[in-house]
């Protein structure tokens, strides 16, 4: 390659121009004006397009809310009027009859108790819980949730939803 | 000897980075955004405290999907007690938004609804009943324990 300055650039060949096609654009330009065999392939349209998918991916996917851990067991209800998740709360969890507070089971009875030490571990005036039942599951597996919540002073309970829209 | 000012900037190291963001990226994505409807449930005895019960909706729901709706606590001469019989597909939806639409233009001030599902009514049933409510302007949406 021919060595340049900037007195002139206009007779030689930028690298950078060379470097967009990955083939052969160099040996296209040669004397010879051999057909090159290889493909043409434009980096630089290929880095924007992936550079766009990389900022939609971050804007898109990553912002919003909080991640949810829901199982596949467990198939949350619609609704159009729910709010986004804003901060890190407990999270109770009713599969088949059995409820799991932060992922670790928990007998029914039990329930007042471990409420009342959450309730006092978080040492907040307004303890909210997040609820993450089956839409398909009765009302009755609710209820000891609700008497134990109401019984340990827990005021705010959230029910996980999917939004509809 | 001139030291040479071009510079090979060299694409692909970058197009292997990108294409590997894009793979952590479509692994690590959230594309199920969880939302939550909120209540505030009832401490105990309130009765004390406040001097004036608010207006409010009691709805009963069953497992056939009849719901029964009772006034409570309204200052005006209408009939406190209803009933919405279930349809087909359950709840009927459409009645129950239409009468709660009805209820709020009669009632501005009635923003508290209390659900008192029955114990083989369907969760997501309750669920669907909350959303509806919260639609509708109604603020204050509480569950009521069994019994």
């Amino acid at each position: 390659m021919k060595l340049t300055n900037f007195a002139q650039t206009t007779t030689t060949r930028s690298p950078l121009t060379e470097a967009q096609f990955l083939g052969g654009m160099a040996k296209s330009s040669d004397k010879t004006h051999k057909k090159s065999l290889e493909v043409l392939l434009p980096l630089t349209s290929l880095i924007d397009a992936f550079s766009i998918i990389v900022i939609y991916l971050l804007i898109g996917t990553q912002g919003g809310g909080l991640e949810a851990d829901i199982p596949t067991q467990i198939s949350l209800p619609t609704a159009e009027a729910g709010v986004t998740i804003e901060s890190e709360t407990p999270t109770i969890r009713i599969v088949k009859g059995s409820y799991f507070i932060n992922d670790k089971k928990v007998a029914a009875a039990d329930l007042v108790r471990n409420l009342a030490n959450l309730k006092k571990d978080m040492s907040k005036d307004s303890v909210e819980i997040l609820i993450q039942a089956d839409q398909a599951m009765d009302y009755a597996d609710l209820d000891p949730l609700l008497r134990a919540g109401s019984a340990a002073g827990i005021q705010k309970l959230k029910f996980a939803v999917v939004p509809s829209k | 000897m001139k030291k040479e000012l071009n510079f090979e900037l060299n694409i692909l190291p970058i197009l292997d980075i990108l294409s590997v963001m894009i793979c952590f990226l479509l692994l690590t994505a959230v594309w199920v955004q969880v939302n939550s409807l909120d209540t505030k449930q009832a401490l105990g005895d309130n009765t004390i405290s406040q001097k004036e019960n608010p207006p409010s909706l009691w709805i009963g729901v069953e497992r056939n999907g009849t719901l029964k709706l009772s006034l409570r606590d309204v200052k005006a001469n209408v009939p406190t007690e209803s009933t919405l019989s279930g349809n087909r597909e359950g709840v009927n939806w459409t009645a129950l938004s239409q009468k709660i639409q009805g209820l709020k233009k009669q009632f501005p001030n009635l923003n508290t609804v209390i659900i008192r599902p029955e114990a083989k009514a369907n969760y997501g049933v309750v669920i669907r009943l909350m959303d509806q409510l919260k639609q509708n302007q109604m603020t204050d949406v509480g569950l009521s324990p069994l019994g």
